[in-house]
């Protein structure tokens, strides 16, 4: 038997909801899952459930419901469903990155920092699939594992004002692409030339919670030949 | 229909917010103060989620081109607002003809201010939602010379009274003190921090300059974090959130917040309060005061109640105003 969640208030209109297992990956599970079902169950006043790692935000509105409300429900969805199921089928997306140099600034850092060459962290960021955790901020940024490094990688003490779009970088554990120019305190260590975001597509990103990023290393002289190109159509074929 | 800007300074169209955006990690963005976005679409009769404008301290000049229309301004009172050089009145609808001009000036006492036409304005939407996102650059942001349109006439509501005062709303006009009193939660991460609840309510905190609309920052005596229980993982924080980003500084976060973020949330402010952190001037005191949930909650009805009112009271008035209007009057 699982513990059960810990439900916090968040203001008079949230409620933090964290997964407290000893595992991690069914923490994740529990709060996406979770926040799934809430999307599908619609209850009235509820217009959010964001989940992230081991948490999910539930946002609604003060008239139309109430804190006390929304807890109930989500006792009832935990007592109703198994929250630790897999998430559904994975999709797999293929995305080539120009690592090092201008594109990725902080590469020797993370190499340095580990005790590897620079070709050796390349190798390892692309020898496993990693799984897409959450959409997170900045503008729907594709938030996934890191790669299975030795030790967490220390975010930059002086964060940039600006990182270009569709950088890769890594903190922590973690890794992003972020789909836009945005201020970022990670490591970044490449950029691909692949459009994470669409704003015709009514999805935006293709990517969701669960999903696959197969990192693959490309030479600058191939960036033409796949800039510009959409995420949506890097998916792998299983 | 449309309207000519003449000055933009920093207007640009929005609406409540992108709600469907948090869980695809957008910011939901919107009307900062949303009360008073609320109050002015209510006014004119609109939806409460309809496009209007918001302008940011420095005002906003713009033309009526072909087509008469009911406009309310709402949130902080400007300096000379006028239409064709007669004061403009704040909070209740005001017919203003074509060929006129409405002037704004510079903000006073607060710093955004809410303009809706009735109709609403055409704008770009995103997820349902026309409220700017500048990390995506997506968004109306009005520029001198631009030509907006409008979406409905309406014609003169004052040409039935001869210019005698013929509505009051009574619509509570929000006081823009210089001492801000602003209602809070006690946060998820509240027990984390020593004496939280005698420091967090006893300081006065200064605005600084460096806020905006992802957040407001504080500075004064902070509550101390009384364990560190390392780094966070990446977690959803509500708007409101006030996290202690360094000594000696509070961030309050607004509706431009990035969606997720490592530090802990030691207080909430309430919902009615962030429409007062809205209006906070850089240079301004402003306090807390603890409330729980129930209060809250209560407090946010009651906002919404005497809004809705107004929005009845609005419509009984413009249909019965517009039913006796001869037909031959009407710009259509």
């Amino acid at each position: 038997m699982t513990n059960p969640l810990l439900i916090s208030p968040c203001g008079e209109c949230g409620l933090r909801v964290e997964s407290t297992s000893s595992e991690d990956d069914e923490d994740w599970r529990t709060v996406h899952n979770l926040s799934r079902l809430l999307g599908m169950t619609q209850l009235p006043g509820l217009y959010n459930a964001v989940p992230t790692y081991n948490s999910t935000l539930l946002e609604f509105d003060p008239v139309l419901t109430d804190a006390d409300t929304v807890t109930a429900f989500v006792r009832l969805l935990e007592q109703a469903h198994d929250l630790t199921a897999p998430l559904p089928q994975a999709r797999i997306f293929d995305v080539p990155v120009v690592y090092g140099s201008e594109y990725g600034p902080d590469l020797p850092f993370v190499a340095d920092y580990l005790e590897l060459s620079q070709s050796e962290v390349i190798r390892l960021h692309g020898a496993q699939d990693l799984i897409v955790r959450c959409l997170g901020g900045p503008a729907a940024s594709c938030m996934t594992d890191g790669p299975e490094f030795a030790k967490p990688i220390p975010r930059l003490d002086d964060p940039r004002l600006s990182v270009p779009a569709q950088s890769v970088s890594l903190a922590g554990r973690q890794g992003v692409i972020g789909p836009v120019k945005a201020p970022s305190g990670w490591r970044a260590i490449g950029i691909t030339p692949i459009q994470l975001m669409d704003l015709d597509d009514p999805d935006l990103v293709p990517y969701r919670p669960g999903d696959h990023i197969r990192f693959r290393a490309i030479e600058e002289s191939q960036w033409d030949q796949y800039n510009g190109r959409a995420m949506r159509d890097m998916e792998v074929q299983r | 229909m449309t309207i000519t800007v003449n000055y933009a300074g920093h207007a640009v169209v929005t609406d409540l917010g992108r709600s469907k955006g948090p869980v695809r990690g957008l910011s939901v963005y919107g009307a900062l103060d949303q009360a008073s976005a609320r109050t002015a679409n209510a006014l004119v009769g609109n939806a409460p989620n309809a496009p209007l404008l918001e302008c940011l301290a420095d005002g906003l000049t713009f033309t009526v081109d072909n087509d008469d229309v009911l406009i309310a301004v709402t949130g902080s009172p400007m300096d000379h607002a006028s239409v064709d050089d007669e004061p403009l009145d704040m909070n209740t609808p005001i017919s203003v003809k074509a060929g006129q001009q409405v002037v704004l000036g510079n903000a006073v006492g607060g710093l955004r201010t809410y303009l809706a036409i009735r109709g609403s304005l055409a704008a770009p939407r995103l997820l349902g939602s026309c409220a700017p996102d500048t990390m995506l650059g997506f968004g109306l942001r009005l520029h001198d010379g631009d030509t907006i349109e409008t979406l409905l006439p309406s014609p003169p509501l004052s040409d039935l009274f001869e210019g005698i005062p013929y509505i009051n709303l009574h619509v509570p006009s929000p006081r823009f003190d210089d001492d801000i009193l602003v209602p809070v939660l006690k946060g998820p991460d509240w027990s984390e921090f020593t004496d939280a609840g005698e420091i967090l309510t006893t300081e006065r905190y200064i605005v600084d300059p460096r806020s905006n609309h992802v957040g407001i920052r504080l500075s004064g005596t902070t509550p101390q974090r009384s364990e560190n229980r390392g780094e966070v993982l990446s977690r959803a924080v509500p708007v409101g959130a006030i996290e202690v980003p360094a000594d000696n500084a509070l961030l309050a976060l607004q509706r431009g917040r990035g969606i997720t973020a490592g530090y802990p949330v030691l207080a909430v402010v309430s919902s009615c309060g962030q429409s007062r952190v809205a209006q906070a001037r850089p240079g301004q005191q402003l306090r807390f005061s603890l409330c729980d949930i129930t209060s809250a909650s209560a407090a946010a009805r009651q906002q919404q109640r005497t809004i809705s009112d107004i929005a009845t009271r609005v419509n009984a008035l413009l249909h019965a105003s517009w039913r006796v209007v001869p037909e031959n009057e009407w710009t259509l």
